[in-house]
């Protein structure tokens, strides 16, 4: 199950599978596999640690709910590939998934934030092809540059400036 | 009789409407000198205080914290920022040098100069499109990070441009948080400082780096090192929003790359909206919108042989159509 619902976060599901695996998402032990490889896929990808806490009322309110999970669309997503496949590591597993289940969240927000993370893995998971010159080359000319003064570098100490590549291959 | 008494209504009005206009142009004149003032303003109290704080910057989903020092020293800056949580970075800025240091990466990058220093000169266009295409006021204030702070906004008058909010501390000018709303109401990005200490006593070595210059076994990555060589670079937008005047167009020469790059800058006088135009490897790029960087959207084009890279504070039908109108002049 735990292969599956990792495979389901990466797209890689076959379509009749998918429904399968999404009724199992209503067992708490199924629902906190997916909330952990979520926490841990964000952490590893430098993101803020989301505060989900997966109840057994989250559950109960899912097992109420219709379905509403549909896999994505496949994204060539190399970060998130790898943070999947290191989920697979017991330690890490325990380490960020004990992160996880310490975090009090609302129940409804944690739903939504955990949807909402889905998607924004979706589109995070790309890495980026723009230059990192690029980027750095833009902000001298935004006005916003003088107005806030090191704002704009806010952008910057996240994880893109490293990323991002220097030139095209 | 009534018809002779509308006659001479309408000459009053004719009269008059000159000096309405003037009057009209006058007010709009006027709230452009404050839009500008207030970002001169703003934009002088960044440069010249001294200050430390922690901000809180959040995009989409994400939220990261930072701590920044800012000192002006016999009119020179440093400032350095830290991040907090995530991946530790640190970017320090130093008389207009600036060096961001990613450690788990072992990687420095360094931007010689910045604009800012000729700031604020806006020209007279886009001192003007402030105006034109924003609803500009200054509405009641409001306590952010312990201050009394003005809220300023920039409400645009079409769906070109992003609205902005900006919260500037009443008594010294300084920015105390920004946010940028889409067209949906949504706040896209947002800075906010959750403590800041205005005119504080700032040590010099409280603005330098962790690291030294250039650690050993670091990569160091030069950004732009070739600068930009100020002229026409033969391509054209055609279909440049409303609002946005160009401000800069010439090469670049990143490092590492052996064709110049063409850099065309539009601005609304609030934000920036560059065009890079390079000749297109061929490696599969994927093209169109690409992931956004907060309150940026990044568009990417094939125009023929050539790669056209868009990126700006703006919304992406703004930024698409600027990548879709690049043409050769």
């Amino acid at each position: 199950m735990n292969e599956k619902i990792s495979r389901l976060m990466d797209g890689d599901l076959e379509t009749h599978e998918v429904d399968d695996v999404c009724a199992g998402l209503t067992r708490p032990e199924a629902l906190s596999t997916w909330t952990c490889y979520h926490v841990i896929g964000e952490s590893l990808r430098g993101s803020v640690v989301v505060g989900i806490r997966v109840s057994a009322r989250v559950a109960a309110r899912l097992a109420a709910e219709p379905t509403v999970l549909a896999p994505r669309p496949r994204a060539s997503a190399t970060p998130a590939t790898w943070a999947f496949a290191a989920a697979a590591t017991v330690a890490a597993v325990s380490v960020v998934g004990w992160t996880a289940m310490s975090l009090v969240g609302e129940p409804p927000a944690a739903m939504a934030k955990a949807r909402e993370t889905t998607v924004a893995s979706a589109v995070r998971g790309r890495p980026s092809n723009v230059p990192a010159d690029y980027l750095l080359a833009h902000q001298e000319y935004a006005p916003a540059m003088a107005i806030q003064g090191m704002g704009p570098y806010l952008r910057a100490v996240g994880t893109q400036a490293a990323d991002a590549p220097d030139d095209r291959p | 009789m009534r018809a002779q008494r509308n006659a001479q209504r309408r000459v009053q009005a004719r009269a008059l409407a000159p000096l309405v206009l003037g009057l009209w142009l006058a007010a709009a004149a006027a709230r452009a000198e404050d839009a500008t003032q207030w970002i001169a303003r703003v934009a002088q109290a960044a440069r010249q205080l001294n200050y430390a704080g922690t901000i809180v910057y959040q995009r989409g989903n994400r939220v990261e914290t930072s701590r920044i020092v800012h000192l002006s020293e016999g009119g020179k800056e440093y400032e350095k920022l830290v991040s907090l949580d995530g991946p530790a970075r640190e970017v320090v800025r130093s008389q207009g040098e600036v060096r961001l240091y990613f450690p788990d990466a072992k990687i420095v990058r360094v931007e010689p100069r910045t604009f800012r220093n000729a700031f604020p000169s806006l020209s007279p266009e886009q001192q003007k499109s402030l105006t034109q295409y924003y609803d500009f006021r200054i509405v009641a204030g409001e306590r952010v990070g312990g201050h009394a702070a003005d809220i300023v906004v920039f409400e645009p008058k079409d769906g070109l441009r992003y609205g902005h909010r900006f919260w500037s501390d009443s008594a010294t000018g300084l920015l105390l948080k920004a946010r940028v709303i889409n067209e949906r109401g949504e706040v896209v990005e947002q800075f906010s400082f959750t403590d800041l200490q205005v005119n504080a006593k700032i040590d010099k070595a409280m603005v330098e780096p962790s690291w030294p210059a250039v650690p050993p076994d670091w990569q160091v990555k030069e950004t732009s090192a070739g600068d930009v060589a100020v002229n026409d670079t033969g391509w054209v937008v055609n279909r440049v929003p409303p609002g946005f005047t160009k401000i800069m167009e010439g090469f670049r020469k990143p490092r590492g790359r052996r064709n110049p790059v063409a850099h065309i800058v539009y601005s609304d006088g609030l934000v920036a909206i560059s065009v890079f135009i390079e000749p297109f490897s061929t490696a599969p790029v994927p093209t169109g919108m690409q992931p956004p960087q907060g309150g940026l959207n990044i568009y990417m084009a094939k125009q023929d042989d050539n790669l056209v890279t868009v990126m700006g504070e703006a919304p992406g039908a703004t930024v698409r159509q600027i990548g879709n109108s690049v043409a050769r002049r």
